[in-house]
């Protein structure tokens, strides 16, 4: 099985405080990883610094290591541009820029100097089919972003995402503020999608981690507390804060 | 919402109790009628297989309204599986105490054909088996889980026993083949008895040790385990 991210010794510190505490584990590639964890568990931090987006927050900094393909992503040349057009991300809150839905879509790619109109045309559909929105919006690709529903904007963030052509999708709480519809959909989607991509998706919710993710690793103070197998995560926890936390006895 | 799960949990646990209670009294019953010969206490032991069949349905419903409103994971839903399986384990040894009355009526008038053979020793032991499943239960006790799974074979050894002698019996004494059928079937009674005990102290340690430990015995007997199949 191939490892897309190497975490080597990682501490993360915000100033002087320390979020992030000797984290150690392997990502396997086209798998679904579940982060879960109580708020401030550092889960989310974890997260951004797989795209180095911590960096845009002054005082930050970290020890250790996170290889990508075997290679530092925190080495002080390494491209971040490249890294994060490598692994995209998607919020939260859905952002659909003030754009059409095609425009939305093609964004990025513009951006990065393709014009191609018919290359687009390609990639919208792909990409649109991909994240599950397609067959809802193929008839009006010139509406605007905006006023498509909670779930839809959500789809369409994920969208343009893929359009990037990345290797490796971020998902921060994807789901958060969307109805168990379009969380299912969005659910489909990424089951479909880590064949040809390595999906991490923070999580609250933990029965999502339970539906979705391969492997799951609780985050708790800073510390990396247990990773394993979906199906042995939720059945038969090592550790007795695993077991309080999917219990929901704390947290 | 945690504070609510923990009371359905333990309503749940106090159901289950309340129908190992009936049940125990419905063996007690049969179990003392068969040694005494005293019928009388046979009485009373069908009844009570309403009120345990009543259990049955209302543990089931509780069981099915926890996994729908609360989605339990890990232990929490361990604890669920085992009560399904025990409920269901407990209410076939209701139906079984009433048919071991059954035949001990039927069988009355040759008590000491009943004492001749090792009956009453297979009898106790299942006995037994059955109530220390229900207090491994009730503790969370492994070591008294383990005894009773322990405890089966010896219950099937009397049972292969008496099958050899009551056959012999009815090749000798062939005015005494009807009371050897009927005791033939209240020895398979009393086996299925101590089967299902076995099979609630296997729920037991499921719950408590996460370990699947049924049909181990039969796998280690043919090589194979539970992992043969993909």
């Amino acid at each position: 099985m191939k490892t897309k991210f190497h975490i080597k010794d990682l501490d993360l510190f915000f100033k002087e405080e320390k979020v992030l505490k000797q984290i150690n584990f392997e990502i396997p590639a086209n798998k679904i990883l579940g982060i879960i964890g109580p708020s401030g568990s550092g889960k989310t931090t974890f997260l951004r610094a797989l795209n180095r987006m911590n960096d845009l927050e002054d005082g930050t900094r970290i020890e250790g290591n996170i290889l990508l393909d075997e290679e530092d992503i925190y080495k002080p040349d390494y491209d971040v541009v490249a890294l994060r057009k490598k692994v995209g991300m998607v919020f939260a809150m859905p952002v659909p820029l003030p754009m059409s839905i095609y425009e939305n879509v093609v964004y990025g790619v513009r951006l990065s100097g393709v014009n191609d109109s018919k290359l687009l045309d390609e990639l919208v559909e792909k990409s649109l089919t991909a994240s599950y929105l397609w067959d809802e919006v193929k008839d009006r690709l010139k509406t605007s972003g905006m006023r498509l529903s909670g779930g839809q904007q959500q789809r369409l963030c994920l969208a343009r995402v893929l359009a990037m052509e990345p290797e490796v999708i971020l998902l921060d709480e994807p789901c958060s503020g969307l109805d168990p519809i379009s969380t299912a959909k969005i659910e489909d989607a990424l089951t479909v999608l880590k064949k040809d991509y390595t999906i991490i998706l923070v999580t609250n919710n933990t029965k999502q981690a339970a539906r979705v993710a391969d492997n799951t690793a609780f985050f708790l103070m800073g510390e990396l507390i247990e990773i394993g197998s979906t199906g042995q995560i939720f059945t038969t926890p090592n550790r007795i804060e695993t077991n309080d936390y999917i219990t929901g006895r704390f947290g | 919402m945690q504070d609510n799960f923990n009371q359905q949990i333990e309503n749940l646990k106090i159901n289950l109790i309340k129908m190992a209670s009936l049940v125990d009294e419905q063996a007690e019953k049969a179990f003392t009628a068969l040694e005494t010969g005293n019928v009388e206490l046979c009485r009373g032991i069908k009844a009570k297989e309403l009120e345990v069949n009543i259990y049955d349905n209302l543990i089931q419903t509780q069981c099915e309204n926890i996994l729908a409103l609360f989605q339990p994971v890990a232990v929490d839903l361990r604890f669920i599986i085992s009560v399904m399986m025990i409920n269901n384990q407990l209410e076939r040894c209701g139906d079984i105490a009433v048919n071991i009355a059954q035949r001990v009526k039927k069988t009355n008038e040759h008590h000491s054909l009943i004492a001749e053979t090792q009956i009453l020793e297979m009898g106790k032991q299942a006995r037994e088996m059955l109530k220390n499943a229900i207090d491994s239960f009730i503790n969370n006790n492994i070591d008294l889980a383990n005894k009773v799974i322990d405890s089966d074979e010896s219950v099937d050894k009397f049972n292969k026993q008496i099958f050899k002698a009551l056959v012999l019996k009815m090749q000798n004494e062939t005015q005494l083949i009807e009371p050897c059928a009927h005791l033939i079937v209240l020895t398979r009674h009393i086996e299925r008895l101590a089967d299902h005990a076995t099979n609630i102290a296997e729920n037991l340690v499921f719950y408590v040790n996460a370990r699947i430990i049924a049909h181990k015995k039969k796998f280690e007997k043919w090589g194979v385990s539970d992992q043969t199949i993909d």
